[in-house]
């Protein structure tokens, strides 16, 4: 009978002495974030994982969507069941609109933030050093780029240094609530970061899938464009004109169908068959066809007859003739697999060309001849004839041509709602769209629109009492 | 050897000389009622032994018996009566009902006197919810008991509700109520595979005196199952059951256009370019003429029910049994979804000769078949589903024929659908034009199945090894194993795009092998004495341990070969090169040509989780007046790394007043006790299984289908779970002979370290908007309110028996302390006020100058400008306020007629499904109510549709947030039960009932859909509860 007494007092014993090897139940499907990294390899992985958290232009919250449907290159499509009407809609408010661009840009951050971490953590092994200092080094290329997206969309005015810029997040902080700094401030942390991404980048680091230093030097071409440093703009313009050539009609063509081409690709996101953020999902159902949205009427005018953009932007599925048109948006075309697998093309040599033109044409000394003849040079490589593009009579007339002219060649690729931004100041033009593109959606948007700046959301704004919100939200 | 051999020897000697030297003789009588009428059937025992015999139809019975044995008399619903033999007559009157003592199914305490519970328990009887046609026991709980709210996502055979205690305890963690079967704790959303014939009671612990002792995972309440057990001395019973039923869809409460009204509407109101547009009155004729198809008839089937049971109970002086089988299938309202399972149950318990030693097991094993229509509840979808059955009443275009040239049904769709072009080639069947086929195609030629088994099984064994000690232990078991097949076909509507488009083959197969294990293991010590002959007292310790393990396994492959369904040999190889040279190098280009369109997917997975507890009861009680109950329960579990440990306590105590003396006089009250408890109840059901950890993701698929390492969401690794403060307040009696009884409870019940989302996180600062953190605290109280009154009962002269009863509660949930200032975004949860309550913006109506949609701003007055800074706080909550049910139990001697009403009050949700049908910009390829015909075209006109060129669901603010209150009238029978006078006749049969059932008949709301009730707070597209007619039939032998 006294072994029954034992029981309970057996049963105590083994829970008060064994619990703690039976409550210690580890993951077996992810790792844990202490042991995580041990090897170079493994913050190779890291990067991977970075890099992958970008939004890279498809899915949900593509900035690509944005530009397009927000301002004049889209119409409702034929196929609309509600989708992305909000955004056709114009609504933007601190509760919605603004494609979560806040939250995803500053996570991915925090990723390369993190992997600089881990990786501060680690001593490279023999051999090892030019892949441990890649990683550095498209650690802090990225968090520049990044960086800079955020000011693109959340500053109101990147020419003036002294205004309201971002948070620069450089450290890896589970708290705090820190305010905005300006745009200066943040202008010369992204700088830092891209001189210490240049000192890093080894030299055998040329994949355009990946952080380069013509990355780099593309990136400072572009900041300074858009900061108003015009000479190192066309400097930095320079040095990438020279090392590409643009491509002709037939590279062009490759280049939008299945990413046959790279001749003028400087950066992309690459997408490959089990890694695809679909980029044609932004307006097309890609499953099973059909658009919910589809190129503007106003924009397929734009494109002029021989030009190779608009076989390459216009679906040939599209019916431009009926009424009402179809106008299906070809640059991210199924392809012969059918899988809608392209690659997002984030930095392309015609956008130096048009860089350096508007640099030219806007700095101090105006050289309306050279703007003239970059205009001309990327519209002889799209016609696959000599054009001539007339020189500019002033700044005006020149930003006219050169705003017509991004917006053909890079329509679809996240620039057409920071351009009408951007040249407000000069030409003091919103959104306007053809009647025939908004029988049910709002026909234009004032060049004074709080919109033209996204809010900051209303859930950091609501969390950090040192966050300051945008002027009208 | 020897001392073993002797031991026997004394054993038989002892026999022997008992047997020897008994006197044995024929003992004779009559057994009869109360009232002298005799009663047939009723059993005559002799006590410690299994000879028995029953009295024939006069009451009268002959039994041999020893002079000095004790004779048992027992008849159903009458106290039994014990009698030593002492002459060969004995004559016994038995006493109806009273000494059959009320009893509540207690925590890890089994069934004990309602008297004596000081904690606030509710008990459903089984027999209220055997046979009704719903196959989830969690969903019959509806209007069964007070203070239990409960809400079903969808009219799926077998699906689960949402079950909410007592208000909504949690904003991010399990709000539900952990479920214990026969002391096993279970899987609290998956039940449509047991048999709930088989439930005795269920009692629904609602305080921390009653939960408690569940430690971290009591807060939402427990449910405890109790299954049948055979009774002991009951000799062998068998019953057979079988149901019958059909289920038809639901009222509709919104109408859609026919197809004259929407083309002539289409050209005459709706801006753009549509079919009606062009069309002269006598095209629109003709194509209405031919054509005026109303969907929800194809939808719509009648869904038959059927069941059979056979149960068999046996008892002897020690052991009893219950055995039950059941076949069970059911269809649900439309094609392609229903279950049908096999169901076995046996339970078993013994016990020693001198009754020190029990033991006992309990076995279900059950196997499930569910098939899986494409609604709204299930998996990740949203019921926007084009392939959503439930969708095409609403949007299916009326001027589209279900009909092929032939007269078959249509399942491909035709031209006008855009399935096919003008040549018959195949066009767009995947389009919106062709919902309705596509749904019908998807319902009839694809498959989503799960093949469930299920088993529930403990064993438990206690022994009352010294004076006033008990030692016992159990082993429980909960394992699911689901395998599930999804198989798009290659020939079907969605065989066509899958795996895509280009693919030479097509069609895929997808099986994922789930399994769940649940182990507990527990040992108890106890101590129980009457210290003196008016205290009492009972104290227990146990030890636990819980173990969860969860598997999952799964393949997904490409391209089917329809000759060999389902198997392998089938599936088209993962290297299988496809795509097109289209630059002619010979070679298929990585990047643009090559396409791999079967590369199999693969995956599995594994998690656990680990309990460990000690925990402690007291019971006091002092002469049946004064009683206290404390519990205390340590918990260590694996969920929280760093704060593994917590310990969870209550006290209650009762005052049974008419025990008093002072009461002795007052003769109406028959029970009066006042209960008070208060304790601390914790929820760990928050989060993952490794919450407490900040994880890394590997990723094989990551960046170039590279692996990617990423942090897996921002943790705070310090995260423990939440704790109820649980103040309990109550009020049981009955009065009149117990004609009015009741329950009165106010609780109040105050959630500590909030699992939520709302901890203050900057973005820029952190990279997540959100982590999950113990943070701010919030308050359910209310009251329940439990009453049932036998307006006649059934006696000598009076052939009826009334009896009406009803449950309520009120719970009133806020906020009471949240670090920021709201989360979510028209659903929030602010401080200070209900969690989710609506915030939006106030639809104002239509401008009648200009058929503009109008807005009320912040402050009142009227806008035409839509701001969500407009947006107020609308007082409007998703959680009911009342919840509750009531019904009456009519019987007229072998007629009885039970009802059962269940309702739900000031509970609103988003009509989703109706702004579709309101919505202009969406009227090119989804019908539209008809209240679209009144949609503003003149200045002047007054009227609740805006003009139509203000499309859009963008700008709708609160103008379908709905009142989705509801008064249902749950469950009707009708019975009728043969007079078992008669049927002794037969010798066969000892009981035979038929009956007819209504279940969910009428449902009064003015939520204008198919079904309020939803437990989403947003309707869209949703699987309506059907209503049910059966017919039934039970047969004892």
């Amino acid at each position: 009978m006294k072994k029954y007494f034992l029981i309970p007092i057996i049963v105590a014993l083994l829970f008060t002495v064994s619990c703690d090897d039976q409550l210690e139940r580890f993951p077996v499907d992810t790792l844990v974030e202490e042991t995580a990294f041990q090897s170079v390899s493994d913050l190779e992985n890291g990067l991977r994982g970075a890099i992958n958290s970008i939004n890279r232009g498809g899915g949900q919250g593509s900035l690509l969507a944005f530009n397009s449907i927000f301002t004049d290159n889209c119409k409702v499509g034929v196929d609309n069941g509600g989708q992305q009407i909000n955004l056709i809609n114009q609504i933007l408010n601190s509760q919605g609109g603004d494609q979560g661009t806040w939250t995803d840009r500053y996570n991915a951050i925090n990723n390369f933030n993190r992997l600089l971490a881990s990786a501060s953590a680690i001593a490279p092994g023999v051999g090892e050093d030019d892949a441990y200092n890649n990683v550095l080094a498209q650690s802090y290329a990225f968090r520049a780029f990044l960086h800079f997206s955020l000011l693109e969309y959340y500053a109101e005015d990147l020419m003036n240094p002294g205004s309201l810029g971002v948070y620069y997040q450089n450290v890896v902080a589970t708290s705090g609530f820190p305010a905005r700094q300006t745009v200066g401030e943040n202008l010369d942390e992204i700088q830092n970061d891209l001189t210490l991404a240049a000192s890093l980048m080894p030299a055998s680091s040329t994949d355009i899938n990946f952080a380069t230093q013509d990355f780099i030097t593309f990136l400072r071409a572009r900041i300074a464009l858009y900061t108003g440093d015009y000479n190192t703009a066309i400097s930095n313009a320079n040095t990438i004109i020279s090392n590409y050539t643009l491509a002709d009609q037939t590279e062009y063509a490759a280049m939008f169908a299945g990413d046959g081409n790279s001749t003028e690709v400087i950066f992309k996101f690459d997408n490959v068959l089990g890694n695809n953020a679909s980029i044609a999902f932004n307006w097309i159902f890609t499953g099973t066809g059909g658009s919910f949205m589809e190129m503007s009427n106003s924009l397929f005018q734009a494109f002029e007859p021989g030009d190779i953009r608009r076989t390459v932007n216009l679906d040939p599925t599209s019916e431009p003739t009926e009424s009402p048109t179809l106008l299906v948006i070809g640059k991210y075309p199924p392809n012969a697999d059918t899988n809608y697998i392209n690659d997002y093309k984030a930095m392309r040599l015609s956008e130096m060309y048009l860089i350096r033109a508007e640099a030219h044409a806007r700095k101090a000394a105006p050289d309306f001849a050279a703007a003239a003849d970059d205009i001309s040079a990327l519209r002889t490589a799209r016609f696959g004839s000599a054009q001539t593009e007339p020189v500019f009579s002033d700044v005006n007339a020149a930003i006219v041509r050169i705003k017509e002219e991004r917006r053909v060649e890079l329509c679809f690729e996240g620039f057409r709602y920071l351009d009408i931004k951007r040249y407000r100041n000069i030409l003091n033009q919103g959104v306007e769209r053809l009647p025939v593109d908004c029988e049910t959606v709002p026909c234009n948007l004032p060049s004074s629109s709080e919109k033209f700046t996204f809010p900051i959301p209303i859930a950091e704004i609501n969390a950090n009492p040192n966050m300051v919100q945008n002027t009208g939200y | 050897m020897r001392t073993k051999f002797s031991g026997i020897l004394t054993l038989f000697l002892a026999l022997f000389v008992q047997i020897l030297f008994a006197q044995q003789q024929t003992v004779s009588g009559t057994v009869t009622d109360d009232t002298g009428m005799p009663l047939p059937g009723a059993t005559v025992s002799i006590k410690g032994t299994t000879t028995g015999k029953t009295t024939d139809f006069d009451g009268n019975y002959s039994i041999k018996a020893n002079n000095g044995q004790t004779l048992v008399f027992s008849y159903v619903g009458y106290a039994p009566q014990e009698i030593k033999v002492s002459s060969t007559t004995i004559d016994v009157q038995l006493k109806q009902g009273e000494a059959l003592e009320a009893v509540t199914v207690v925590a890890y305490g089994g069934a004990v006197n309602s008297a004596k519970v000081a904690s606030a328990i509710a008990t459903v009887d089984g027999e209220t919810i055997e046979q009704v046609p719903i196959n989830s026991l969690d969903q019959v709980l509806q209007g069964a008991a007070a203070g239990v709210n409960v809400n079903t996502g969808s009219g799926q055979p077998g699906q689960s509700a949402t079950i909410i205690i007592r208000g909504r305890g949690s904003l991010q963690g399990d709000i539900e109520p952990l479920f214990v079967i026969d002391g096993v704790p279970v899987d609290q959303d998956n039940f449509r595979s047991l048999n709930q014939n088989d439930i005795e009671t269920l009692s629904v612990l609602k305080d921390a005196a009653a939960t408690a002792i569940y430690g971290n995972r009591g807060a939402g309440g427990v449910v405890l199952v109790t299954t049948k057990k055979g009774r002991k001395g009951s000799g062998v019973n068998i019953q057979y059951r079988t149901l019958y039923g059909v289920a038809v869809k639901p009222r509709t409460r919104f109408e859609v256009m026919n197809a004259n009204q929407f083309l002539t509407w289409q050209r005459d109101l709706l801006p753009g370019t549509q079919f009606g547009d062009g069309l002269s009155d006598a095209e629109i004729a003709t194509i209405a003429g031919q054509t005026n198809t109303n969907w929800s008839d194809v939808f719509f089937q009648q869904g038959v029910t059927v069941s059979h049971e056979l149960s068999i109970s046996t008892g002897n002086e020690n052991t009893s049994s219950y055995t039950s089988m059941q076949y069970f299938k059911q269809e649900g309202i439309t094609l392609g979804s229903d279950l049908t399972r096999f169901s076995f149950r046996n339970n078993f318990s013994g016990s020693s000769e001198n009754k020190k030693f029990n033991y006992g097991t309990t076995l279900t094993l059950n196997r499930s078949v569910s098939n899986f229509i494409v609604d709204a509840a299930r998996g990740g979808n949203t019921g926007g589903q084009l392939d959503n059955p439930f969708i095409v009443p609403y949007i299916g275009l009326p001027y589209i024929s279900r009909f092929n040239p032939d007269g078959s049904l249509n399942i491909f769709g035709n031209r006008r659908s855009g399935a096919l072009n003008a040549d018959g080639s195949v066009a767009d069947p995947n389009g919106f034009l062709n919902t309705p086929f596509l749904a019908l195609n998807t319902a009839r030629l694809n498959t989503d199945q799960e093949t469930e088994f299920k088993a529930v099984g403990a064993i438990n064994a206690d022994f009352n090894f010294a004076k006033n000690l008990t030692i016992g232990g159990s082993i429980g078991i909960d394992y699911t194993n689901i395998e599930l097949l999804q198989i798009t076909t290659p020939g079907s509507i969605r065989g066509l795009i899958t795996p895509n488009q280009g693919s030479e083959v097509k069609g895929s197969q997808r099986e994922v092998f789930f399994r769940d294990a649940n182990f507990i293991l527990n040992a108890f010590l106890r101590y129980q004495n009457d210290i003196t002959d008016k205290l009492s007292l009972s104290a227990s310790i146990y030890g636990e341990y819980n173990y969860s393990n969860t598997q999952q396994a799964e393949f997904t492959a490409f391209g089917l070969n329809p000759a060999l369904p389902t198997s392998s040999a089938g599936f088209t190889s993962g290297n299988t090169q496809e795509g097109e040279d289209t630059n002619g190098d010979g070679i298929l280009d990585a990047e643009s040509e090559l396409a791999l369109n079967y590369v199999p997917g693969v995956g599995s997975s594994e998690s656990e989780l680990a309990l460990a507890s000690l925990f402690a009861t007291l019971d006091l009680d002092y002469d049946g007046k004064y009683g206290f109950s404390g519990t205390i329960r340590r918990d260590q579990t694996s969920r929280f790394p760093r704060n593994s440990t917590g310990t969870f306590w209550s006290v209650a105590g009762r005052w049974n007043i008419d025990n008093e003396d002072f009461m002795s006089d007052v003769d109406f009250i028959n029970a009066l006790k006042i209960r008070a408890s208060y304790g601390v109840v914790g929820n760990q059901g928050v989060g993952g299984r490794y919450q407490g950890l900040q994880t890394v993701v590997a990723d094989p698929t990551s960046y170039q289908l590279g692996t990617g390492y990423l942090l897996g969401g921002l943790v705070d690794e310090d995260i423990q779970w939440e704790t109820t403060n649980q103040l309990n307040l109550g009020l049981s009696f009955g009065l009149w002979n117990n004609r009015l009884s009741g329950e009165f409870d106010y609780y109040n019940f105050l959630t500590d370290n909030l699992f939520s989302l709302n901890s203050p996180l900057s973005v820029a600062q952190t990279g997540y908007n959100t982590v999950i953190s113990n943070i701010g605290s919030m308050r359910n109280s209310g009251v329940d309110l439990q009453l049932a009154y036998d307006v006649l009962r059934k006696s000598q002269t009076n052939p009826w028996s009334i009896t009406v009863r009803g449950n309520g509660n009120f719970n009133r949930n806020r906020v009471e302390e949240l670090p920021v200032n709201f989360t979510g975004n028209t659903l929030r949860t602010a401080e200070g006020r209900q969690a989710l309550t609506w915030f939006d913006v106030r639809w104002a109506g239509v401008d009648p100058s200009n058929g503009q949609p109008l807005y009320f701003d912040v402050d009142g007055n009227i806008t035409n400008v839509f701001d969500p800074a407009n947006g107020v706080y609308l007082d409007k909550n998703f959680d009911p306020t009342f919840t509750g049910g009531f019904g009456a139990d009519i019987a007229y001697k072998g007629f009885a007629l039970n009802a059962l009403f269940s309702f739900s009050a000031d509970r609103w949700r988003r009509n989703g499904s109706l702004a579709i049908i309101e919505d202009a910009s969406l009227a090119g390829f989804a019908n539209q109510s008809i209240t679209m015909l009144n949609a503003w075209t003149t200045p002047g006109q007054v009227t609740d549709i805006p003009r139509l060129s203000f499309q859009g669901r963008a700008e709708i603010g609160d103008r379908y947030i709905e009142d989705a209150s509801f008064l249902r009238l749950r469950n009707v029978t009708l019975s009728y039960t043969v007079d078992s006078k008669i049927l002794e006749k037969t010798k066969v049969f000892t009981g035979m009932r038929v009956y007819v059932q209504g279940t969910n008949l009428i449902t009064w709301t003015k939520w204008r859909g198919f079904d309020p009730e939803g437990n989403q707070s947003g309707g869209f597209f949703d699987y309506p509860v059907p209503r049910t007619l059966s017919l039934g039939f039970d047969l004892n032998f």
